[in-house]
C-alpha cells in the first residue's frame, strides 16, 4: 500500500520503519528536513508539502504534537486536504482533543476524505518494539481498512467508536495513569517517611487488591531512582491539559485528576518537564522536605 | 473626546452612559440595532458600520463576552482605526488572547489595552469599578480621562495581557472565598446550626470578606436566583486554569473548585447565582433539598 507518514519524531520514525518493514511504500514530509534522514535507505519518498504526500497515497498517517499541527497538516495552505483522492483515509495518531479530532473529521468528511483518530498507548518503547495500545475511533468499515497497518505498530488495536472516540479512550488512559503515578508516588513517599521500606510495601502490595501496571512498572522506575523518559512529564501535562478543558467543556467534576494536572503543572514550572513523569516522586518529596 | 463604544450589556450601557454624561462625543455601534437606543437618546452618534466607527473614533471601548467575539471585532475594527489609536477592551478574555489582538494591532501601529473590570453591574453602574489594566504604560494619561468616569480605581499590572492576568487572579480568589462560604455554610448546618447566625458572627472577624457579606449572604437566605450567573464564573475558570497550564504554576485550590464548577454546570444551576455552589456541596450528601 502506499501510505504517507507525516510526524517522524521520538514516535513516528520507528512506527513509519515498522510499516516500511512490511512492505510497504512510504510517502513523507517532515517539516525539518533532517528528520527525513534515517529513511534515505528504504523504501520512501519525500515530498516537499503534506498537499503531494496525499497526492500520493492510500492512507496518510500523521504523528504531531496537538491539535494546531494537524489541523494545519490536514487543513492548512497546502495540507493534505488540498489535494487527497476522494477515498484517502487520514489516521491522526497523535493525542488531542476529542472535540478538536470531531471538527477536523468532519471537514474533511466535506472534502471526501475520511479520518480515523488512532491515539496511542505505550510510549517511546511501545513504538520501536511495535507494541503499542491503539485506541481508534472511526467508521468500521475505514477500520478494517486500517487496521492491517495499524496491526504493524501496535499489539492490541481496538475500535473504541465514532470519531473522536479514540482519543476519549485516550483520556481516560490518561486520566488513569497520571492519578496511578500520584498514587504510587504518595504511597512511596508515605512509606519512606515513615520509616518504611518503600521496596516491601511494593512488593507485598504487587500480590493484592491494589495491584496495578503503574506500581509494578513506574513503581520499579521509582524505587531504581530512574526519571529517565519513557514518558515525559510536560507531555503528561499536555494530556491532562486536553482532560480537564473537556471535562470544562461538558461540565464534568474530575476531582482527583485536576489536583493531578495541577502537580504536574509544578512540575513544568519547576523546570522538571524533561523527566518522566515519575519525577512526580520528586516533587512530593522535594515539599515534604525542610526548606535548605 | 471622540471615543467609539461597542458591547452594551448591563455593564457596558452603564459605562457608556457614564462617558456620555462626562462630555465625550460617543460613537455606537451594535449588532442588535435597538440595545443602543437609549445611548443614542442621550446624544452618541448611531454608526451604521464597525469600520465607520472605527474611522472617527481616537479611542475605541469594547465589552463583549468571549475571546473569539473581542478578535473578531478587533480585526473589523483595525483597518479603520488611525496610527496611534486605542483600543480598550474592557471584556474578560483570554491572557493569550489579548497578547495576540495586541501584537496584531501593533503591526499596523494601533495601540491595545487590556482592561478588565471588577465590581459587577452595580460597580457599572456607581462608576465605581475596579480596573486593572495592561498595555505601554505611555498610554496612562490618555487613559486616565477615561478610567476616571468609569471606575473609584485604575491600576496598571504590565503590557498588553496583564491585565487579564489581574483579572484571574481576581476570580481565582472571589470564586475561592465563594466555594470556602459554601462549605462552612454546609458544615454549619450539618452540625445543626443556622447560618445566618454563624455568618453575622463571622463578619465582624477575621474571616470577613466581600465574598461572606454578598454571596454568603445570599445563601443564608437561600437565594439563588439573582446576582452573577455562574456560567460567567465557570468560562472564566477556563481562562485561568488554562494560563496556569501554560506558565506551569500549580494551583490546587483553584483545581478542586473548578471542578465544583463543573458539577454545577452538569446540574443545570449554570444560569443561576454562583452561591449555588452551596448546593452542589448539599447534593453530594442529599441533606438539603429546596
Amino acid at each position: 500500500m502506499n501510505v504517507g507518514f507525516i510526524g517522524l519524531g521520538l514516535m513516528g520514525r520507528p512506527m513509519a520503519l515498522h510499516l516500511e518493514k512490511a512492505g510497504h511504500a512510504l510517502h513523507l514530509w517532515a517539516r525539518r528536513p533532517e528528520s527525513l534522514a534515517p529513511f534515505a535507505s528504504v523504501n520512501a519518498k519525500t515530498y516537499a508539502t503534506p498537499a503531494q504526500v496525499a497526492a500520493n497515497a492510500d492512507v496518510v498517517i500523521t504523528m504531531v504534537a496537538d491539535a494546531p499541527d494537524v489541523e494545519n497538516v490536514c487543513l492548512g495552505a497546502d495540507g493534505l486536504a488540498a489535494a487527497g483522492k476522494p477515498g484517502l483515509i487520514v489516521v491522526d495518531m497523535s493525542t488531542i482533543n476529542p472535540n478538536a479530532a470531531r471538527s477536523i473529521g468532519q471537514r474533511l468528511a466535506e472534502k471526501g476524505i475520511e479520518f480515523v483518530d488512532a491515539p496511542v498507548s505505550g510510549g517511546e518503547t511501545g513504538a520501536i518494539n511495535a507494541a503499542l495500545t491503539i485506541m481508534v475511533g472511526g467508521t468500521p468499515a475505514a477500520f478494517e481498512k486500517v487496521k492491517p497497518l495499524l496491526e504493524k505498530m501496535g499489539k492490541s488495536v481496538t475500535l473504541i467508536g465514532g470519531s473522536g472516540a479514540g482519543q476519549v479512550a485516550k483520556a481516560c488512559n490518561q486520566i488513569l495513569t497520571g492519578v496511578g503515578v500520584m498514587a504510587v508516588a504518595e504511597a512511596f513517599n508515605f512509606a519512606a517517611k515513615s520509616g518504611v521500606d518503600a521496596a516491601k510495601v511494593r512488593e507485598a502490595l504487587l500480590g493484592g487488591f491494589a495491584y496495578s501496571k503503574v506500581l509494578e512498572n513506574h513503581g520499579q522506575r521509582m524505587l531504581d531512582r530512574n526519571f529517565k523518559p519513557g514518558f515525559k512529564a510536560w507531555m503528561h501535562q499536555k494530556d491532562l491539559r486536553i482532560v480537564m478543558e473537556e471535562a470544562h467543556r461538558m461540565g464534568l467534576m474530575l476531582p482527583s485528576a485536576a489536583a493531578t494536572a495541577q502537580v504536574f503543572n509544578a512540575i513544568v514550572g519547576s523546570g522538571m518537564g524533561e523527566n518522566d513523569s515519575i519525577t512526580a516522586l520528586q516533587l512530593l518529596e522535594k515539599m515534604s522536605t525542610p526548606e535548605a | 473626546m471622540n471615543i467609539g463604544f461597542i458591547g452594551f450589556g448591563t455593564m457596558g450601557l452603564s459605562m457608556a452612559e457614564h462617558l456620555i454624561k462626562a462630555g465625550h462625543a460617543l460613537r455606537v455601534w451594535s449588532r442588535r440595532v435597538a440595545s443602543a437606543d437609549s445611548l443614542v437618546a442621550l446624544g452618541a452618534l448611531r454608526c451604521d458600520w464597525v469600520h465607520e466607527l472605527a474611522m472617527g473614533s481616537e479611542i475605541v471601548c469594547t465589552n463583549l463576552t468571549g475571546s473569539a467575539d473581542v478578535a473578531g471585532l478587533a480585526d473589523a475594527l483595525r483597518p479603520g482605526l488611525a496610527p496611534g489609536a486605542i483600543h480598550i477592551d474592557f471584556s474578560t478574555i483570554a491572557p493569550g488572547a489579548a497578547r495576540a489582538i495586541a501584537a496584531k494591532h501593533a503591526a499596523v501601529g494601533v495601540e491595545f489595552v487590556d482592561a478588565p473590570v471588577s465590581g459587577g453591574g452595580v460597580g457599572a453602574r456607581n462608576a465605581s469599578l475596579a480596573i486593572m489594566w495592561g498595555g505601554r504604560e505611555e498610554l496612562a494619561p490618555r487613559l486616565a480621562p477615561i478610567f476616571s468616569v468609569l471606575g473609584k480605581s485604575a491600576v496598571r499590572i504590565g503590557e498588553a495581557g496583564a491585565g487579564q492576568v489581574a483579572k484571574a487572579c481576581n476570580q481565582m480568589i472571589l470564586v475561592n472565598l465563594i466555594q470556602a462560604c459554601a462549605e462552612a455554610a454546609a458544615l454549619a448546618a450539618a452540625a445543626g446550626l443556622d447560618f445566618r447566625l454563624v455568618r453575622e458572627a463571622m463578619l465582624g472577624g477575621s474571616a470577613g470578606s466581600r465574598a461572606l457579606d454578598v454571596f454568603g449572604g445570599r445563601m443564608a437566605i437561600r437565594d439563588f436566583g439573582a446576582g452573577v450567573e455562574a456560567r460567567l464564573h465557570h468560562k472564566d475558570y477556563a481562562l485561568l486554569m488554562d494560563e496556569a497550564a501554560r506558565v506551569g504554576a500549580p494551583l490546587p485550590i483553584a483545581a478542586a473548585v473548578w471542578q465544583q464548577l463543573n458539577a454545577l454546570m452538569a446540574q443545570g444551576l449554570g444560569t443561576r447565582d454562583t452561591s449555588s455552589l452551596l448546593r452542589v456541596l448539599e447534593g453530594a450528601t442529599g441533606r438539603h433539598t429546596d
